[in-house]
């Protein structure tokens, strides 16, 4: 968890501590109670398929929390995802050596938070409708580039990937590793990352006191679109198709995942580890609903209860202190 | 609702003399503060009771404690005889008890009269009478004598002007027993004498009215007995008859302070900035400087125009004619970057919608301007982040349990603190402070002049912005007088008087001059 700078005082910061071992703690309990009710949960190929599952989400809610602390919201990120396995798919088809390809990709992620940053600041939109309607409209643009077929990725190399381990960890929970690691060093060690506090905060004091509010904004925003086409990259590797409309509903996930893991939708308030391991939460109860054979509707059910619940609890533990 | 102004005149249900409300043992224990040691005492039905206490002296939370808004720990409120639970606002509402608080605490977006009016609408058969809401509020408005438009959003009007909406919103709905958090803090002279006679007309009819002031003459102006509070411990009370200035002050801070307006003065050094002919929104050809070494005073009523100017010097607004220099050369400054790159710094009037993050720690505030100077390349020096942030809290003496407090809950006056502590460290050339002391206590006062002392024997210029006449006065060595967006009159140190200046202030509306300035 943060050092002392950013998560408040004393008390708070140990609370804060405290409300990260509680979701470890109910992350742990999950995998016991599924490992005792079903047998097939242990298994290190199921384990390692969860950490493939959570890992997109996860990555995706770490960019998600950084918009979220300024105060905003990113709607696009899962049409960024499947509109990053397009122009990845067309990229290494085309015969782009894969590194080249990924960077474009990447590249391509940046331009869409630029694009939003640039909404948001120059033109005055609202978060929730520029990046709504860059959700809708990538789709449908991902849909013309690709008349609406899947593209098969004939690169055997790129989706071994994103199914090889690495010391027995699937390399999909490297990269939230990877990704992890940098994300927390910056919002919490770096100035950047107190700037997106306190832009989320009061961004006419920030402003007076000199926060570039506009560099802030765009900043988290492209952050955000870039976390959402690495995901789209691995999404392409693991299942080695280009497709604009995969990663449905992933967008409202990452905000689950980033509000279970106590972000404050009202900005302002946020971790990394957080979003992190709010996604492995959601991941494991998906998991452990298929293994229980629950039908899928109730999944839906009861990750909307869950997140009642957990955040329910976690404003009254923030009140009561 | 149906109020009449009858309402205004709520029938004295004990003779004036009596026990209206009794406090036995009151305490309150807030996470990490002891706000209020249990505290004992007793109002009498129709007196005006002051309580004056430094910045966190627990005088809010007295108050919050009375309207229901925060439980207390432990202790009894005694309210006409019976013991009263006072446990939300509505209860005490319902007795009669009401208050107007330090911070406005009412809907921005909503007209004047929907805010006189809120939670208890005039409704029929659940259609809003949006009409006679607000013919009605407009009725309490001018029988009180306020020059003010009931049917206009809220957040249209000065803060000052809110607060008095805010004064005729808790007239309205029956009050016995009613509680003035520093109403004065943000109003001009002229609505600061409204205020008055409206308080005085409340004990008229028998009011009980608590009014907590920094401002000693205001105290002495108005108030029967005074309070004093310290550290969340009740010092004393006296009969305002038998006490002074002097006496009060020594209860307060537990030891006496010779002189508040420390002033030094210096030679002034070279010009720091120049505004020539400088127009903008709400303020017109407005030409002045600023040099190392003085502090440059300006004085108006609030809503002068001076905080635009100020604002615009800084880059926050465009200017829309004239001229700025800086040492000499005119510059373009387009952005607060540009400003504080040059070498300015800007704590702002209102701490709430412009100085703070309330949220987020004390600490952090403390060091937002300079994040810059304490990370290297990439990362923050935490230990560099501690020490100045505990440099500022330890100078201004700023109330809190530690640097990682949010600032939300520090008391109003710490909170002013951070707006100024912020600037401190950041080693610019031109300050601007617009109101710095609002709320601030008689011993932080003394202690922000001396600072200004300090930064100005560094090589620094100083613009001061207040609306409090002797805090100009005392310290400007230039002292500039706004009226309506216009520079109207310019004195040196003392030479003018104060009668001179309020009657440039105020100019051809002739307002009277009497009482305390
Ligand atoms: N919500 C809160 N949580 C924690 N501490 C609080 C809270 N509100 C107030 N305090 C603390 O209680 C103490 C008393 O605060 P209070 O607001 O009553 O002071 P005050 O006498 O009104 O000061 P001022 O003159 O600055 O308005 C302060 O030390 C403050 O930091
Ligand atoms: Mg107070």
């Amino acid at each position: 968890m943060s050092t002392e700078a950013i998560a408040a005082e004393k008390p708070k910061r140990n609370y804060n501590a405290l409300f990260g071992l509680t979701l470890l703690a109910l992350l742990v309990l999950l995998w016991v109670i599924l490992s005792v009710a079903t047998p097939s949960f242990a298994s290190t190929n199921n384990i390692s398929n969860l950490l493939r599952q959570g890992s997109m989400i996860a990555i995706l809610a770490v960019g998600q929390t950084f918009v979220i602390i300024t105060g905003g919201i990113d709607l696009s990120v899962g049409a960024v995802v499947g509109f990053a396995t397009v122009i990845a798919a067309m990229l290494i088809n085309a015969g782009v050596p894969v590194i080249l390809a990924i960077l474009i990709t990447l590249l391509v992620g940046v331009a869409i938070g630029l694009f939003h940053g640039f909404g948001i600041v120059k033109m005055g939109l609202p978060p929730f409708i520029i990046t709504l309607a860059t959700l809708t409209s990538l789709r449908g643009i991902g849909l013309l580039m690709t008349n609406g077929n899947s593209i098969s990725i004939n690169n055997d190399a790129f989706q071994l990937f994103s199914r090889s381990s690495f010391l027995g960890i699937p390399n999909l929970f490297w990269m939230v590793i990877l990704v992890g690691i940098p994300a927390y060093v910056f919002l919490h060690h770096s100035r950047w990352g107190r700037y997106l506090f306190s832009v989320g905060s009061n961004a006419e004091a920030s402003r007076l006191s000199g926060v570039n509010v506009q560099r802030t904004i765009y900043m988290a925003y492209t952050l955000s679109g870039l976390c959402a086409a690495f995901v789209g990259v691995l999404l392409a590797s693991r299942i080695g198709i280009g497709n604009p409309t995969q990663a449905e509903g992933w967008e409202l996930q990452a905000i689950a995942s980033s509000v279970i893991g106590g972000t404050s939708l009202f900005g302002a308030v946020g971790s990394v580890h957080g979003p992190l391991l709010g996604a492995f939460i959601l991941a494991t109860i998906n998991n452990g609903a298929n293994l229980l054979n629950v039908n899928a509707f109730w999944q839906r059910i009861i990750t909307g209860v869950l997140i009642i619940v957990i955040v329910y609890f976690d404003g009254l533990r923030r009140r009561g202190k | 609702m149906t109020s009449t102004a009858q309402e205004l005149h709520p029938a004295p249900t004990l003779e004036p003399g009596r026990t209206i409300l009794e406090l036995k043992g009151l305490e309150k224990q807030y996470p990490g503060t002891h706000a209020l040691k249990p505290v004992s005492l007793a109002f009498k039905s129709g007196e005006i009771h002051a309580i004056v206490g430094e910045n966190g002296a627990g005088k809010s939370t007295l108050i919050k404690l009375l309207t229901g808004v925060m439980p207390r720990t432990s202790g009894d409120v005694i309210w006409e005889g019976k013991p009263a639970a006072l446990a939300t606002p509505h209860e005490a509402m319902a007795l009669g008890i009401n208050a107007v608080h330090q911070e406005v605490v009412l809907c921005r977006h909503l007209t004047v009269a929907a805010n006189m009016f809120l939670g208890e609408e005039d409704s029929r058969f659940g259609i809003l009478q949006q009409r006679a809401m607000v013919r009605e509020a407009q009725k309490i408005i001018d029988d009180l004598g306020f020059d003010l438009p009931a049917h206009v959003v809220l957040g249209d009007l000065t803060i000052g002007q809110q607060q008095l909406i805010a004064a005729a919103r808790a007239t309205v709905r029956g009050t016995k027993f009613l509680i003035f958090d520093e109403p004065t803090a943000y109003l001009t002279r002229k609505e600061a004498d409204q205020l008055f006679t409206l308080i005085r007309r409340l004990k008229g009819e028998g009011v009980t009215i608590i009014y907590i002031s920094h401002r000693m003459e205001e105290v002495f102006e108005l108030a029967d007995r005074v309070s004093v509070l310290r550290d969340g411990t009740l010092v004393g009370t006296r009969n305002i008859a038998e006490t002074n200035d002097a006496e009060l002050v020594k209860m307060m801070i537990n030891r006496s302070i010779e002189q508040v307006y420390h002033k030094e003065h210096f030679t002034p050094g070279a010009t720091l900035l120049e505004a020539r002919n400088l127009s903008g929104k709400g303020f017109e050809n407005v030409s002045m400087t600023a040099r190392a070494g003085e502090i440059v005073g300006l004085y108006g009523l609030i809503g002068a125009g001076r905080s635009e100017f100020v604002t615009t010097l800084y880059g926050r607004h465009r200017k829309s004619a004239g001229q700025i220099l800086w040492e000499g050369k005119e510059v373009q400054i387009n952005s607060e970057h540009d400003a504080i790159r040059l070498g300015m710094a800007l704590a702002p009037e209102s701490r709430r919608d412009q100085g703070l993050c309330l949220n987020l720690p004390v600490g952090l505030n403390l060091n937002l301007p300079i994040y810059k100077r304490i990370s290297s390349n990439l990362l923050i020096s935490s230990a560099q982040e501690k020490t100045e942030a505990d440099r500022q809290i330890a100078n201004l003496r700023i109330k809190t349990p530690t640097r990682n407090a949010l600032a939300s809950s520090l008391s109003g006056g710490n909170q002013q603190k951070i707006v100024i502590g912020k600037w401190l460290a950041h080693g610019a050339r031109l300050f601007i402070f617009d109101e710095p002391t609002v709320g601030v206590d008689v011993g932080t006062k003394a202690e922000i002049y001396r600072l200004f002392g300090e930064l100005l024997s560094k090589g620094a210029g100083i613009i001061l912005i207040s609306s409090y006449l002797p805090e100009v006065y005392e310290l400007a060595d230039t002292l500039h007088v706004f009226r309506r967006g216009k520079l109207v009159a310019t004195h040196g140190f003392h030479t003018a008087d104060h009668e001179e200046i309020l009657t440039q202030a105020l100019a051809e509306k002739q307002e009277k001059l009497g009482g305390q300035i």
